[in-house]
């Protein structure tokens, strides 16, 4: 369903000139890495996201992105679709999340937690771990200059310790992983651990970042998200996938440690025709052993505390032109 | 461009191509594959089938006025730099998916071919160890799925960027590569007689046909080598939004059919896979399935789209003199 789009030619945003195309992710092959052991050798790191999303009625412009572009503002078809997940969808998400007695890790649009205290009352009741997700799902960070998004991280990282008492330690651009050029270095200079916005592997590795520390911990995009899976296949087609995805990581994780994060958002895997597919999802995940189902913070915090160090020399070594 | 030129294939600079008059080009013969003179395979194979796995780099920051297809970004487009998620969705390519890709071949004992681009070669170094060792083929892949080539480049700057393609790969491989895959079957209409003028053998960009087609340009023959597009994982999958299931299947029931078809005359499939896409831990089990298929298909000659190209140019030359 038409909800999110690009402007149509929209602005340049600045960026810092630099002589490689990306200055953060080393290029690694999974299969040169020394192996990666989780907690009580488990072969797979299960994280579990359900999305809070926040989204205006009538959000302001932006340039670059419109929310809603099925119609001008107010889109109350796409609009009441994305507030099904935190009127309906969410609470038969919690009772499955409570039946099969998982803790996960939050993605949260940090405006939705003063929009729907229920909500954060549940979570915190259940010690659930938040990744950030940006203010809105309708406001977009790009362009930002330095400084307003220094305070923006600031900001975020204040009003949900004052809702939740948690401290974030992740977090990642709002609707299609919205960032800037600094977006890296200000996460870690706020004092995130990770980063969830880079997709592309199956194990954390470390950023490069001007100062401080920052792991990217894949999320899954693409057809590996509910909501891209679901534009297109119903939920059985979703779960499938997903089962098929922890059956090879978990086959692979004999040889060095995989991560699968699941992306569910209440609003899409909460409809009533679609809440069994996730119970299946849970049941598959959490009937086997040797897997570490943990949160965010766990799992950047046990990488930062035993791998990054190293996977950075590694790497560092590797662009010497040094051996592995 | 006369016809005349064309047929008797005199020798021109491929900058004074000139169609100015015509809206279709002659670069092959319009021969239906019922009237064609028999094309058989080595070891009285029935078909021949290859895959060609495609090493593509997808740019944080395409330089200003790099032509890149609206089909390209994927999802609702490319967004404002920094696209994160555009570049992450293909990173994982090189990263990670290429090597279960790789493994899946090794089980069967297959050979690939890869289509490499020359921004992999610059960013993932680590990756060419991998395809050497393996023996696998290298055909150009242009400089990277975010520069293709289109009819908006000079002749100069194509034959420019093709050349720079080459050396990069020559350079870092210690191999000329014999085939050219434009990245996503990009080219110009002057592309196949730049190709023969740079001395490459084959070209993969023109999916009309199941067996080779002899091109003839200014500049002297080069072998189309089709590759079905509706086979192509992107095109099945992430464009048509068919199932992985029912792709596998459709690869399945296209070697089979074209299996039967081969009785008079022998027929070819190539099958190109995007790491990014089919090397994803959900999916790759299908690309595993059709591979298990074809090696046990005793009437197959599973091979590269180079030797399918040498093969066909070698029973032409042999017709040609005989």
């Amino acid at each position: 369903m038409l909800q999110y789009s690009y402007r149509p030619n929209f602005p340049p945003t600045r960026q810092t000139p630099t002589e490689a195309d990306q200055c953060w992710v080393d290029y690694d092959p999974i299969v040169d890495r020394p192996p990666l052991r989780w907690p009580d050798n488990a072969r797979l790191a299960v994280m579990i996201c359900p999305a809070i999303l926040d989204y205006e009625f009538m959000p302001p412009g932006n340039p670059w992105l419109n929310p809603w572009a099925r119609t001008e503002p107010p889109d109350v078809l796409g609009y009441c679709r994305q507030e099904f997940g935190n009127r309906v969808g969410f609470w038969r998400v919690l009772e499955l999340f409570d039946k099969y007695n998982v803790r996960p890790t939050a993605v949260v649009n940090v405006d939705a937690l003063e929009r729907y205290p229920d909500i954060v009352a549940a979570m915190t009741e259940r010690r659930w771990d938040i990744l950030g997700h940006g203010l809105s799902n309708t406001r977009f960070i790009y362009d930002y200059d330095e400084a307003t998004e220094r305070a923006y991280y600031r900001a975020m990282l204040e009003k949900v310790e004052a809702l939740t008492g948690v401290r974030m330690t992740g977090m990642g651009g709002s609707g299609p992983q919205a960032g800037t050029g600094n977006t890296p270095d200000l996460l870690a200079e706020a004092g995130f651990v990770y980063q969830s916005d880079w997709s592309m592997d199956d194990q954390p590795f470390p950023l490069r970042v001007r100062a401080g520390k920052l792991i990217a911990m894949p999320y899954p995009a693409d057809m590996m998200n509910d909501v891209t899976a679901l534009a297109s296949f119903e939920a059985d087609a979703y779960a499938e996938s997903v089962k098929r995805q922890f059956d090879r990581l978990y086959q692979e994780g004999t040889h060095s440690g995989r991560l699968l994060t699941i992306a569910v958002h209440p609003a899409l895997i909460g409809q009533p025709q679609r809440i069994r597919y996730l119970e299946q999802i849970l049941d598959y995940i959490t009937s086997r052993p040797g897997v570490w189902h943990a949160t965010g913070a766990d799992i950047a915090g046990y990488y930062l505390s035993n791998y990054y160090d190293n996977a950075l020399a590694r790497l560092d070594r590797l662009r010497a032109g040094g051996s592995r | 461009m006369r016809l005349r030129a064309w047929i008797v294939c005199v020798p021109v600079a491929a900058d004074e191509i000139d169609q100015t008059g015509s809206t279709d080009h002659i670069y092959y013969r319009r021969d239906p594959i019922t009237k064609r003179k028999a094309l058989r395979w080595p070891n009285d194979a029935l078909a021949a089938v290859a895959v060609v796995v495609s090493a593509e780099y997808y740019e944080m920051r395409p330089p200003p006025g790099a032509f890149i297809p609206p089909n390209v970004p994927g999802g609702f487009g490319r967004g404002p730099y920094p696209d994160f998620r555009n570049y992450s969705v293909r990173a994982y390519g090189n990263r990670v998916g290429i090597f279960r890709i790789f493994e899946a071949l090794d089980r069967y004992g297959l050979r690939a071919t890869v289509a490499l681009d020359a921004l992999t070669v610059v960013h993932c170094p680590q990756l060419l160890p991998h395809i050497a060792r393996r023996g696998f083929e290298v055909v150009g892949h242009g400089q990277s799925v975010t520069r293709t080539i289109s009819s908006r480049m000079s002749m100069t700057e194509e034959r420019e960027y093709i050349r720079s393609t080459l050396a990069t790969i020559e350079n870092a491989t210690g191999i000329m590569p014999s085939g050219w895959h434009g990245p996503e079957y990009g080219e110009s209409a002057q592309t196949p007689a730049i190709l023969a003028e740079l001395g490459l053998r084959y070209v993969l960009d023109w999916p009309n046909d199941e067996q080779p087609v002899a091109m003839t340009t200014p500049n002297g023959s080069i072998v189309s080598v089709p590759m079905l597009v509706d086979f192509d994982d992107v095109y099945a999958l992430f464009h048509r939004k068919i199932t992985e299931a029912r792709w596998q299947q459709a690869i399945q029931e296209g070697v089979e059919q074209i299996v039967m078809d081969s009785t008079q005359s022998g027929r070819l499939l190539v099958i190109n896979l995007h790491p990014w896409l089919t090397g994803h831990s959900s999916r790759i089990g299908y690309v595993e399935a059709f591979l298990e298929f074809l090696s046990q298909h005793d009437r197959l000659w599973l091979t590269t789209t180079g030797d399918i190209a040498n093969w066909f140019q070698t029973q032409s030359a042999s017709e040609a003199t005989g």
